[in-house]
């Protein structure tokens, strides 16, 4: 018998009426690596809840069916035992601290403490954790000081030092810049060769087809499929199911390369194998590249921040800003950089939530040293990485309509504004509901519509494809779009390289307070050293193209071609 | 983050001390000046902490608990001098005031006892981590239930706090004013309230998961990351500590 069975499982929560799952069943052998795929709703969370027991244990609801992990039954055995065998890292890390603990290292040992390990062992854990996940600089750190993605890591280390036979993540990756991510990426997969079974939900579908052996593909609760990454992402009936397939499996399936099997490979390792069937550039050129001139590099629409000789800190001595001299205008704006670069405390400072140590910030002319917040609200909106802090109302339409009312539209003005906001993010069945019902995801939708319906000339957006599925990242693509198309400004935080590379004209890479480098997407990703010392990577087609001998740099395939 | 305990981050002999030998040190001072009944008993506890407060290198941190012990004192003098139903003596008189022995004294017991307090007190809370004395009042059997609930207070008030400055960016952010005069401040906090109140609810139902999934009620037997026990000198103090208070106990029944 395999090590993890589900024998048609089938729950649904209290008080609604839709399964959340609907008859699953699979079977996991020891020290697989499994992916988790499906749009947003799909039931992927729900299903990882289930593999400790806190679907039904904790949330109650209609369960049927078993789980079964090494002869243990998740379903009837309490969390407290449960979670000996299985980690589970949720996904906004924010939740998953103890919220007792005053530093890292004691926050990470929370879990080893419970377990009564001797303490000799559970230093040495601790700092083993530590030095696999990168954060043993903030180790004395207070947990809830650090940046999301700092925060992301040490919620992770707290699992992985607890060693569970079983870990479960839950988008552990989501926060973290693309260095980040792959590394951890690259130790989860280390612990499979000592035996430990991965299962992973993960929206980064690149990364899923490199290190899954096998992808569970769910739909609206059921089992679509359980297969390898070629089998899974070869079908043609994917995106049906709201998922996209990677870019490796898109270019084959556009250029007609398959694998002996039939399947389209789709990770880079199985395109490496099959290079001598590509074609030559300019037939690649022909077949997948969209037409139309990439747009230029030349500034439009004048100024709209001239930020001089900045500086910021939050604590004396640690400075967090140095010298930044920027301009930004009308051009679509991406800024990308590592972890804790500095990224969210330059946007807070375009929005005046910060005052600046040194230097200024011009806003059409004016300084911004003499306004208020509020003031500015109606040219310049902005979006927080963690939609939670913004949300506080009941409803949300009463949560989209806030801003407008504020900047002094009329009642029905804001409700028309509002209406239409909740539409192009696609929510607007969802007005009458209680933001703190819907999903993570769904909330950050309405924090962008909130902002939205302010109709500012200035749109800032922190990390705004967090837990958005393809389709989630098409209507925020779309809105860039549209905006920058009526002359507004965009400017956004993004890990998202493929993201960036596909809607941003201008890219800004922080490194450690300061810019490093600033310029057209061709421009910034083929600049290596920057790359390495901003830990972020080359966009998937960009590194694919490049692997592949081709010359110049692609960043987008014309959609819907098929051979 | 702003740490809400009054603990100074210093590595000196008394942060190193062991929690439960300050512990001591407190029922001690209290006890023996209290059962010793002599002012200068006061006097020479009072002695004894403030040498240790200037040798903890705290002693800063302790003027302006002082500054504020002593607005409330001088009312004592003053009520007690004037007042006090025994007074008799006439010590001084300053214009149509008359102060008297009797009731000066006694405001002069009140004030070396409270002082004596405070700063036997200061010398524990300014030296000592909140999280360390959890744990050690869990190792010698508390339940680290109740020791999570009191520790998780010190994280989870001033991150309450933090919560409420997100918010307040959130709502100047779109347009609500919050800065300038005290009335706009006033009221930009009366809609805080809810969604403060609303999102540690909610997060106080994911933090009993996460508790749960990292083993908190496992049923097992805890460690530490920390050796506890104390140390020889920490034991010789405190049974010192306890000899002193028998022999106070011990003078003032048998004179």
């Amino acid at each position: 018998m395999s090590y993890i069975s589900v024998e048609h499982l089938k729950y649904r929560y209290p008080n609604t009426e839709r399964l959340a799952l609907n008859d699953l069943n699979f079977e996991i052998e020891k020290g697989e690596f499994i992916g988790i795929a499906g749009e947003n709703g799909s039931g992927r969370s729900t299903l990882c809840q289930a593999f400790i027991g806190l679907v039904p244990g904790f949330f109650k609801g209609a369960y049927g069916g078993r789980v079964l992990i090494d002869g243990t039954e998740a379903g009837k055995t309490p969390v407290s035992r449960m979670c000996r065998k299985v980690g589970l890292v949720f996904q906004n890390p924010f939740n998953q601290l103890s919220g007792a603990k005053e530093t890292v290292f004691e926050e990470i040992a929370f879990g080893l403490q419970n377990f009564g390990v001797p303490r000799e062992e559970m230093t040495e854990r601790v700092n083993e954790v530590l030095g696999l996940l990168d954060i043993e600089a903030c180790r004395d750190q207070n947990p809830f000081d650090l940046s999301g993605g700092q925060m992301q890591r040490v919620a992770l280390a707290g699992i992985l030092a607890m060693k569970p036979d079983v870990i479960v993540l839950d988008e552990p990756t989501s926060q973290l810049d693309p260095a980040g991510s792959e590394e951890v990426f690259a130790a989860v997969d280390r612990m499979t060769e000592a035996g430990i079974t991965i299962i992973m939900v993960e929206q980064k579908l690149e990364k899923l087809a490199e290190y899954c052996d096998r992808i569970l593909l769910l739909h609206e609760g059921r089992q679509i499929a359980f297969d390898t990454p070629e089998r899974i992402f070869s079908r043609p009936d994917l995106e049906d199911y709201g998922v996209k397939p990677p870019i490796c499996t898109r270019l084959c399936r556009a250029l007609g390369v398959k694998r002996a099997d039939g399947c389209y490979p789709a990770s880079h390792e199985e395109v490496r194998k099959l290079k001598t069937q590509f074609p030559e550039e300019s037939l690649f050129q022909k077949k997948c590249v969209p037409d139309g001139k990439t747009k230029g590099q030349e500034a439009c629409g004048g100024e709209v921040f001239q930020i001089g000789h900045l500086n910021f800190r939050y604590q004396e001595g640690t400075p967090v800003l140095r010298d930044v001299t920027l301009s930004l205008d009308s051009r679509s704006t991406a800024i990308v950089g590592q972890n804790g670069a500095g990224k969210t405390t330059l946007v807070k400072l375009l929005k005046g939530l910060l005052k600046p140590v040194g230097g200024s910030i011009w806003y059409g002319g004016e300084d911004m040293a003499g306004k208020t917040v509020a003031m500015l609200a109606g040219e310049v909106g902005y979006v927080f990485q963690n939609p939670d802090d913004q949300i506080f109302k009941y409803h949300v339409l009463d949560e989209v309509m806030f801003g407008p009312l504020n900047i002094g539209m009329k009642k029905e003005e804001a409700e028309r504004h509002a209406r239409e906001a909740l539409k192009e993010v696609g929510l607007e069945n969802l007005a009458a509901e209680n933001p703190y019902d819907l999903e993570l995801s769904e909330r950050k939708l309405v924090a962008i519509a909130s902002v939205l319906a302010m109709d500012t000339r200035v749109l800032i957006l922190d990390e705004p494809t967090i837990a958005q599925d393809w389709k989630g990242r098409q209507i925020i693509g779309g809105i860039i779009q549209r905006l920058e198309k009526q002359g507004r400004t965009v400017v956004a935080i993004l890990h998202d390289m493929d993201f960036v590379s596909e809607y941003f004209r201008r890219v800004i890479v922080m490194a450690r307070g300061q810019v490093l480098a600033d310029g057209t997407r061709e421009a910034v990703f083929s600049r290596k050293e920057v790359l390495e010392k901003a830990r972020i990577e080359e966009p998937s087609l960009m590194k694919l193209c490049k692997m592949l001998g081709y010359e110049k740099a692609y960043f987008q395939l014309k959609e819907g071609e098929e051979v | 983050m702003k740490s809400m305990s009054l603990y100074v981050d210093l590595d000196t002999w008394l942060t190193r001390m062991h929690p439960f030998t300050k512990l001591c040190y407190i029922a001690t001072a209290i006890a023996a000046s209290l059962i010793g009944g002599k002012l200068w008993v006061f006097g020479v506890f009072i002695g004894i902490s403030l040498g240790m407060l200037v040798s903890g290198k705290i002693i800063k941190k302790v003027f302006p608990l002082i500054a504020f012990s002593f607005t409330i004192l001088i009312t004592i003098f003053l009520i007690h001098g004037l007042f006090n139903h025994e007074n008799v003596t006439l010590l001084f008189a300053a214009g149509p005031l008359r102060f008297y022995r009797e009731g000066m004294l006694y405001a002069l017991r009140i004030s070396c006892n409270v002082l004596n307090m405070l700063l036997a007190f200061a010398v524990f809370v300014l030296t000592t981590r909140p999280a360390e004395l959890v744990e050690d009042l869990e190792q010698i059997g508390f339940s680290p239930k109740i020791g999570y609930v009191i520790s998780s207070v010190f994280q989870i008030v001033p991150q309450m706090s933090g919560t409420m400055n997100t918010i307040l960016d959130a709502q100047r952010s779109r347009g609500m004013e919050t800065e300038g005069s005290l009335l706009t401040r006033a009221k930009s906090f009366l809609p805080l309230i809810s969604p403060v109140v609303m999102s540690s609810l909610t997060n106080t139902r994911e933090r009993a998961i996460a508790l749960e999934i990292r083993g908190f009620e496992a049923g097992e037997k805890k460690t530490y990351l920390r050796d506890s026990s104390m140390k020889t000198v920490d034991r010789a103090l405190c049974v010192c500590m306890v000899v002193l208070l028998a022999a106070a106990v011990a003078v003032r029944v048998m004179l």
